[in-house]
């Protein structure tokens, strides 16, 4: 239980330490010092606890409970002034509605009711621990680099690093606090703190654009955050209930009493992993810098929002009305976000459509709740983090060397940033092709929904599938491209960077290889202690043989490139006309030399965003509108209870 | 250990299938283009002519384009290979998708890496092509588990009636989208045997020699195995079957030479809406019959 108090209250204290040490240097040393020392206390924290199946903390403290509705005003007051300053008048009314409710719960419905077992972890968490551990303090890392060229690159904004990389660390304290604590207040505080982080981090270069979407994104986390508020409310007044895991157990056993209260956890959870109608946030979230996506993508933020979910999983597969509003809303939302990113030319908002697209799976897997879609679920998390993580790393890189984030910019990325372009092709193919692991988990995704015969599910699966494969074997053709010999750019990349890219890039494909033994260690552990038994998807002699091929398309990926052959160097064909050969110049039919350039096919008429979002937001919007009903009126008595 | 054993099977599997299926897809391909003959009034090359081409192929002197092309065109055909051994081994129809999808992935970024303006369009259609049949293929692999209760391929062996008839409708869609598999005219977009050509050679216009050859090959391999799936509708525990799928898959070739035969090839835009559409209709609702009756 030390370690995990450490694990919390440490990087809270690096933060601290942050913002009065102000030099460069010093800065430099500390951040690494610190992200070190986080990532080997995760990893010796989980060495300690392979396998567990669950250990609560008989844990209460007053001083905690304070401390936590101290932090829940000071959320709350924070975003009141910036609302005030930048006159937002809705961040205002909801941060006033959150403070009220946060009073009142304190001081009138709180009173009287304790949760006994304030800390725990299991095996989930101790996955949830390794990424935030080693991901999010690998992204810090990385930071350091990029934020020096950050502001290389924008001269006219005053440096502010120091803040920069305190949110940052506070943002890891949040989410420890977020897999660690079982009382759902604490949760709750967590869950703002989280919420917090992310605004300022969303809006730190202060920009108009980054102020407009802060504010976006603080809009929608706080209606999550009032949900869940709400949820509290319903749980102590009628149950004095605030343990998480007890929660858990007795929705489980009778579902009919907690629709209201899980309808409420869900559109909570919904905010934060951005599913649509509030995916505008994350999308809105790129104009940060690149490592606070990283971080909000892979390690953090939305990964809180689904690991709330996945904990409630065995609830939704008894349950109705709620199960159904977060697989509707999951799929519907996996399948719009992979069409919409085929239209997207931003490799940054591709990425995020992507984020988006699996995030809704995560869910829909945590909706069907059996024991192989938790299996699918927890893999979905893992190799998306590292994943993802991976490559907006790489996007970072690239921008700053090639002054562009736009996929037909990184036309010839493959020799003009031969490593990045090869870790970058190696983290789209984790991110979507078999045998590399998150392709593996949408099969564990697929045998789960066709065991549950979730019709709608497998159509909406099948067709966001194929839309998934298209926009991201497209770019990886911008990618691969070789023509006339550019120079190379990639020279002046951080040692930082480099360090965090392929420490990432190892991470990832180590993920994929062991993945037989991660679902020994630590899926199923969970999975046991949830449900009693687990029944893993995927057979182990068909895991095996992906960890193989993963193996041999790595090594051709990295290795097996090198451009040495003993045949003759000829040029394209480019119908006999050819000019300069190399350039892919030709004569055209006016006599006139003309190169041949190409673009990839974005089909924005029928997968642009402004059409299909609709779409998405008419069917989101009545789900959530019958969910709530639904919920509402099975508290009065009226609807059918299950 | 178990496993080594299996996985080292599957490999010797796929060895063994890309020796038979390279003999099997081209006098498969030598009847295409003597059955495409007869159509057109003409007598047609020897049966045995496509194994003169790739043979004439591999005596050619092997140049290149850029160092990267041939690696990737080896690893789509390993991988076609391995695609094919886990299938003809009975092993886990999702798997053998997904193997094959990788193969096809490297063969588009083979046409990629070229930046040659025509195999540049080649490739950009081949991505559409996969996109337009991936839905199809999937829900292929769940009406197959719906029917027999398994992902295994082997269990076609143990069953009582061919499945072919509680998944008629995702028989003919596989059907539908098994033209765009084939490359065979409307669906030829990326790339085609006939002369009538818009891109050159499409996707494989900057590949020559052995490198061609390598790629004949594959597709050679990827049609037999297309017709093992054709076939997986049609097998039930009785000897009877052997004679039942040799009828069906010779209609259904027969089917698609008749087709490519007489269709003039389609804009992308009608291949992807029909391949979907179709798709969305007829396997849609026969996974719903399936599902809920």
């Amino acid at each position: 239980m030390e370690l995990m108090g450490f694990l919390i209250l440490f990087p809270v204290f690096v933060a601290a330490l942050l913002m009065v040490v102000r030099q460069e240097f010093a800065r430099k040393i500390l951040v690494c010092a610190s992200a070190g020392v986080i990532a080997v206390t995760s990893v010796v924290f989980v060495a300690l606890n392979v396998g567990t199946l669950g250990q609560y903390y008989e844990f209460e403290s007053e001083v905690v409970n304070y401390l936590c509705f101290g932090i829940d005003c000071l959320v709350g007051v924070t975003v009141l002034c910036y609302a005030a300053k930048y006159r937002n008048i809705i961040s205002a009314l909801l941060a006033i509605v959150m403070l009220a409710l946060c009073v009142v719960f304190e001081f009138f419905v709180l009173p009287g009711t304790t949760c006994a077992r304030g800390l725990y972890f299991d095996s989930l968490s101790l996955i949830m621990i390794l990424i935030i551990g080693i991901i999010g303090s690998g992204i810090i890392v990385y930071a350091l680099g990029y934020m020096k060229d950050h502001y290389n690159h924008n001269p006219s904004q005053p440096d502010r690093s120091h803040s920069f990389f305190a949110l940052m660390f506070v943002f890891l304290g949040a989410m420890y606090a977020i897999v660690f604590c079982n009382n759902l207040v604490w949760l709750l505080t967590a869950w703002e703190v989280t919420t917090l982080c992310s605004f300022l981090l969303i809006g730190f270069t202060k920009t108009q654009e980054s102020i407009v979407n802060s504010f976006r994104q603080i809009i929608m986390n706080m209606i999550g955050g009032i949900a869940f508020q709400v949820a509290l409310f319903y749980l102590v007044f009628n149950f004095q209930l605030l343990d998480f895991a007890q929660f858990i157990v007795y929705g489980a056993y009778a579902p009919a009493l907690f629709v209201f209260p899980l309808t409420c956890l869900t559109l909570a959870g919904m905010t934060k992993a951005a599913q649509m109608p509030f995916h505008t946030w994350l999308l809105g979230a790129m104009v940060a810098p690149t490592p606070t996506s990283a971080l909000l993508h892979s390690s953090t933020m939305v990964k809180a929002g689904v690991f709330l979910l996945l904990k409630c999983a065995p609830i939704y597969a008894v349950s109705f009305a709620p199960s159904l509003l977060i697989i509707l809303i999951g799929g519907v939302t996996f399948l719009l976000t992979s069409l919409m990113a085929i239209s997207q030319t931003n490799a940054k908002r591709v990425l995020a459509y992507s984020t988006i697209g699996n995030l809704g799976l995560i869910c829909a897997c945590a909706g069907v709740g059996t024991t192989e879609a938790m299996w699918a679920a927890v893999f979905l998390i893992v190799f998306h983090a590292v994943a993802k993580s991976l490559l907006f790393l790489c996007v970072g890189t690239a921008e700053h060397h090639i002054s562009s984030r736009d996929i037909e910019d990184m036309d010839l990325l493959f020799e003009r940033m031969p490593k990045l372009a090869r870790l970058m092709l190696l983290g789209i193919m984790i991110m979507f092709i078999a045998p590399f692991g998150m392709l593996l988990a949408k099969w564990a995704t697929l045998v789960s929904f066709v065991d549950t015969r979730q019709f709608i599910l497998l159509l909406l699966l099948a067709y966001g599938s194929a839309g998934t494969f298209m926009y991201y074997a497209k770019w990886m053709g911008k990618l691969t491209g070789i023509a006339a010999e550019p120079t190379n750019v990639e020279l002046e990349v951080h040692h930082t960077e480099w360090f965090a890219l392929f420490g990432m890039a190892a991470i990832a494909v180590g993920c994929c290889v062991v993945m037989p033994l991660i679902s020994n260690v630590f899926v199923e552990p969970y999975i046991i202690s949830v449900a009693g038994l687990s029944i893993q998807p995927i057979s182990d002699d068909n895991l095996w043989l992906c960890s193989l091929a993963t193996v041999a398309v790595v090594g051709v990926l990295l290795f097996g490139l090198n451009r040495k052959s003993d045949k003759r160097q000829v040029g394209i064909y480019l119908s006999g006309a050819s000019v300069d050969n190399e350039r892919r110049v030709f004569n055209n039919s006016k006599d006139q030399p003309l190169q041949a350039t190409g673009r990839n096919m974005y089909m924005e008429e029928y997968f642009g965003e402004t059409r299909l979002k609709n779409i998405g937001y008419v069917c989101t919007y009545l789900l959530i509108v019958a969910a709530f009903a639904w919920a509402i009126l099975s508290m009065l008595g009226i609807a059918p209870l299950s | 250990m178990q496993s080594l054993i299996n996985i080292l099977g599957t490999l010797a599997a796929s060895v063994l299938f890309a020796l038979v299926a390279a003999l099997v897809g081209g006098f498969l391909a030598g009847l295409d283009r003597k059955v495409s003959a007869r159509m057109q009034g003409r007598v047609g090359p020897p049966l045995l002519q496509p194994f003169y081409d790739v043979i004439k192929l591999f005596s050619k002197e092997g140049v290149r384009v850029n160092g990267v092309m041939d690696a990737y065109i080896m690893v789509a055909l390993v991988f076609t290979a391995i695609a094919g051994g886990i299938f003809f081994t009975g092993g886990n129809l999702l798997l053998c998708v997904f193997v094959l999808t990788l193969g096809e992935l490297f063969f588009i970024l083979a046409a990629w890496s070229a930046r040659s303006p025509f195999s540049d369009v080649g490739a950009q259609r081949e991505t559409l092509q996969v996109m337009a049949y991936e839905p199809m293929v999937l829900l292929m692999a769940v009406g197959f588990y719906l029917a027999t209760g398994s992902f295994d391929v082997s269990c076609v062996l143990h069953l009582p009636a061919p499945i072919a008839g509680p998944l008629v409708g995702i028989l003919i869609g596989f059907l539908f989208v098994l033209t765009i598999k084939l490359r065979k005219s409307p669906f030829d977009l990326s790339y085609s045997h006939h002369a009538h050509q818009d891109l050159v050679k499409g996707i494989t216009t900057e590949m020559s020699g052995p490198t061609l050859a390598y790629v004949e090959i594959m597709h050679w391999l990827e049609n037999v195995l297309f017709l093992g799936w054709v076939a997986l509708f049609f097998v039930w525990a009785s000897p009877l079957a052997i004679l039942v799928v040799i009828v069906v898959l010779a209609a259904v070739y027969f089917l698609e030479i008749w087709i490519d035969n007489n269709f003039a090839r389609v804009k992308w835009q009608a291949m992807l809406w029909s391949a979907w559409l179709v798709t969305l209709v007829v396997a849609g609702v026969n996974l719903a019959v399936l599902i809920y009756l």
